[in-house]
C-alpha cells in the first residue's frame, strides 16, 4: 500500500508498525512477566496443583464440544432445507430466526434464571449449552445458507435423478460441499463458546467443580485474597487453549472470526 | 447465485418465481423439491422457539411487581417498571456509557484499523508477526484477560510504568504517583484536572474499558480492513500515482472510499457489541466506582443479583434494551442500504 522504494523506507514503516503494537503487546507481556514474579515458575505449580483445577478445563471442553456439534448439525441441516428444499412460508421462518441475529445474552438472563430455576436445570450442562447453541443458530444459519445458495441446484438434481433421497442429498452432496464454511462456523462457535462467560457464571452455579476457565482467574482471586502471580498464572492456563489453537490455525481463525463480523 | 447452472433455457416465468423466492427453486420445478420442514425445525424450535419464549416471558415479569425473590406474585402492577427505567439517572447514565464507548470504539477501530492493514499491506518485515500480535487480542475471553487488565492500569501497574519513563510521572518519597508539573498544567488547562494517574476511578474508569475493549477487538477490524484492500484494483491505486498522488493521498483518496462496506459493518457490530457490553465492565471496573463506568448489561446483572432480586426491573431493562438493540441493527442495515455501495457489498475474507 505505502509504496518504498529503499531499503531505509522499509525499516521506517517496520518501526513505525513497531512502535504502534507496543500498546497491544504491553497486556500480554504484563501477563506472562507478572505470573513469573515471586516463585517463578512455583506459581504455575501451585495453580495446577489445586485441587479440581482440571475440572474447569473440562466443564469448558464438554460445553464447547456439545455446542459445536450441535450448532454445526442443526446449521447445516437448516441451511440445506433454507437453500434447497420446499417450505411452505420459508422466508417467514427465516426473517423470524434473523430476528434473534443482535440478542444481547443478559436479556435471556431474567428468563433463563427464573425457569431454569424453576425446571431444576440450573447447575446442568444443558442449562448453559441449549442458550448458547440458540444465541449461535441464526448467525451461522445466515452465513451458511448464503453458502448453500451458492453450490448449484443441478448438483442436488443429478443426485436426485440417479435416485439418492433428501438424506443422501444432504449426505454426500452438501456435506462435502459446505467443508470450507463448516471449518468457520467450528472456529467461530469455539471462540464464543470457550470465551463465555456470563451464560455459564449465571447458569452453572459457583460450586468448585462446576466452574469454566473463564472463571478461572476470578477464581483465585477469592481463593488467594489476592495474589496477583498466581491469578496471572492461572490466566496464562487459561488463555493458552485458545492461543495454541490460533497459532496452528491463523489463517481458519482470521477468515472465521472475520465472518463472524460481516452480519 | 443458485441458479445459474440450470441447462433448460429459462422462460420470464421462471425468471419472476426465481426473483421472488430469490435464490430458492423455481416454481415449475417445485413439485419435485422435496418438502424440507423437517430439516429446519429443529434449528428453528432451538433458536426462535426458546429466544421468542424468554421475550414473551420477559415481557409478562416485567410488568409484575416482583422485586423480592420468588415465588412469583399474582397480581400484575402494569408498566411501573418502565416508568422507574425512564426516572431513573442511572439507566440514562448507562445509555450515555454506551454511546460514548460505541463512538469512541467505532471511530478508533477503523482509523488504527485502517492504518494497521495499510501498513501491512506495504513491505514490511516481519508482517506475520505483526499480525498474530495485533490479532491475538481478539482469541482470548475478555473474562480471562480481566485481570490482566486490572494489573496493567494499577497504580503501580505498566502503564504509570511508562509514563514515568517517559518522564510525565513523578513519585514522591512515600511512593506515591503524580503528575509532574508541565503534565498538570496542561490537564488543568484543558479541563481534566481530576484526571490523576490513578486509572480506575469515577473519571477514568470508563475510558479505561473503552481502551480494554479496543485493545481486544482491533484485531476484526484489522483482518476485515486488510482483506478488503487485498481487492482493490491495483490499477486504480497505479492509476492514482501516475497523477502523482503520494502514499497519504492514496491511503485518503483511494483506499478509504474502497472500504466503506467494512465501515458498515463494523459500525453494526460495535453498536451491538456495546449493548451486550459485559464482561469487561463486570470484571474490570464492576461497572464503577460509583457507576462510572456503569452499562446495561452490568446495570441489568446489578438488578438481578444485587442485594434484592429486582426482577420486574430487570425484565422491563431487558425488554428496552431488545428495543434498542432491534431498532439500532434495523436502522443501521436500512442506511446501509440505501448509503452503501451495492457492488462491494460482501468482503470475501
Amino acid at each position: 500500500m505505502f509504496e518504498t522504494r529503499s531499503r531505509t523506507g522499509r525499516l521506517v514503516l517496520t518501526a513505525v508498525l513497531a512502535v504502534m503494537v507496543i500498546p497491544f503487546i504491553v497486556p500480554l507481556f504484563t501477563m506472562v512477566q507478572g505470573s513469573l514474579q515471586g516463585s517463578g515458575w512455583g506459581n504455575y505449580a501451585t495453580v495446577i496443583g489445586l485441587e479440581g483445577f482440571w475440572l474447569y478445563f473440562r466443564n469448558s471442553i464438554i460445553i464447547a464440544a456439545a455446542t459445536i456439534a450441535i450448532v454445526y448439525l442443526l446449521t447445516l441441516a437448516a441451511a440445506f432445507g433454507f437453500s434447497k428444499l420446499r417450505i411452505r412460508a420459508k422466508e417467514l421462518y427465516f426473517w423470524l430466526m434473523m430476528g434473534a441475529l443482535t440478542m444481547p445474552e443478559v436479556v435471556l438472563l431474567t428468563p433463563l434464571v427464573l425457569l431454569g430455576a424453576s425446571a431444576g436445570l440450573i447447575g446442568t450442562f444443558w442449562a448453559v449449552v441449549i442458550p448458547l447453541v440458540a444465541l449461535q443458530l441464526p448467525f451461522t444459519i445466515l452465513l451458511t445458507r448464503s453458502y448453500v445458495d451458492g453450490i448449484p441446484d443441478a448438483l442436488f438434481e443429478a443426485a436426485r435423478i440417479d435416485g439418492a433421497g433428501t438424506w443422501r442429498q444432504f449426505r454426500h452432496v452438501l456435506m462435502p460441499l459446505a467443508r470450507p464454511m463448516g471449518v468457520a462456523i467450528v472456529v467461530l462457535v469455539l471462540i464464543n463458546s470457550w470465551n463465555a462467560y456470563l451464560l455459564p457464571l449465571v447458569l452453572l452455579g459457583q460450586d468448585q467443580g462446576h466452574m469454566v476457565v473463564t472463571q478461572l482467574p476470578n477464581s483465585f482471586k477469592t481463593q488467594y485474597t489476592d495474589d496477583q502471580t498466581k491469578i496471572l498464572a492461572g490466566a496464562v492456563l487459561a488463555a493458552l487453549p485458545t492461543v495454541i489453537a490460533y497459532i496452528a490455525l491463523q489463517r481458519h481463525f482470521e477468515r472465521g472470526m472475520a465472518a463472524g463480523a460481516i452480519k | 447465485m443458485a441458479t445459474q447452472t440450470t441447462s433448460a433455457p429459462s422462460s420470464p416465468q421462471d425468471r419472476r418465481a426465481r426473483t421472488r423466492f430469490g435464490s430458492g427453486p423455481l416454481r415449475w420445478r417445485q413439485s419435485r423439491t422435496p418438502g424440507g420442514l423437517g430439516w429446519i425445525l429443529p434449528a428453528f424450535a432451538l433458536s426462535a422457539g426458546l429466544i421468542y419464549f424468554c421475550i414473551g416471558y420477559l415481557g409478562y415479569v416485567s410488568v409484575l411487581p416482583w422485586n423480592w425473590r420468588p415465588p412469583r406474585p399474582q397480581a400484575v402492577q402494569g408498566l411501573d417498571s418502565y416508568v422507574r427505567a425512564f426516572n431513573d439517572d442511572l439507566f440514562w447514565t448507562s445509555l450515555r456509557h454506551t454511546l460514548v464507548f460505541f463512538v469512541v470504539t467505532f471511530v478508533v477501530q477503523c482509523v488504527l484499523g485502517i492504518v494497521f492493514a495499510a501498513l501491512l499491506h506495504s513491505k514490511v518485515y516481519g508482517g506475520t508477526i505483526f499480525k498474530v500480535l495485533i490479532f491475538l487480542p481478539v482469541v482470548i475471553a475478555p473474562a480471562i484477560m480481566a485481570p490482566v487488565h486490572r494489573r496493567v492500569f494499577a497504580v503501580d501497574g505498566p502503564i504509570n510504568w511508562i509514563l514515568q519513563h517517559l518522564g510525565l510521572i513523578q513519585v514522591d518519597a512515600t511512593g506515591n504517583r503524580d503528575w509532574t508539573a508541565g503534565v498538570s498544567w496542561v490537564l488543568n488547562h484543558v479541563g481534566l484536572s481530576e484526571v490523576t494517574p490513578n486509572w480506575i476511578q469515577p473519571s477514568t474508569a470508563l475510558w479505561v474499558i473503552i481502551g480494554v475493549q479496543i485493545w481486544s477487538s482491533i484485531g476484526v477490524a484489522f483482518i476485515l480492513f486488510f482483506a478488503a484492500m487485498g481487492q482493490i484494483d491495483p490499477e486504480m491505486m497505479e492509476a492514482a500515482r501516475l497523477d502523482g498522488a503520494g502514499n497519504v493521498r492514496v491511503l485518503v483518496s483511494v483506499v478509504v472510499p474502497n472500504m466503506k462496506a467494512v465501515i458498515i459493518s463494523l459500525a453494526i457490530l460495535n453498536a451491538i457489541t456495546a449493548l451486550k457490553l459485559f464482561d469487561y465492565p463486570y470484571l474490570v471496573t464492576a461497572g464503577g466506582p460509583a457507576h462510572s463506568s456503569e452499562f446495561l448489561g452490568t446495570f441489568i446483572y446489578a438488578q438481578l443479583f444485587g442485594v434484592s432480586s429486582h426482577y420486574g426491573y430487570a425484565a422491563a431493562l431487558s425488554i428496552l434494551l431488545l428495543v434498542l438493540a432491534l431498532v439500532v441493527s434495523l436502522v443501521m442495515s436500512v442506511t446501509a442500504r440505501e448509503r452503501g455501495p451495492r457492488r462491494v457489498k460482501r468482503v470475501r475474507v
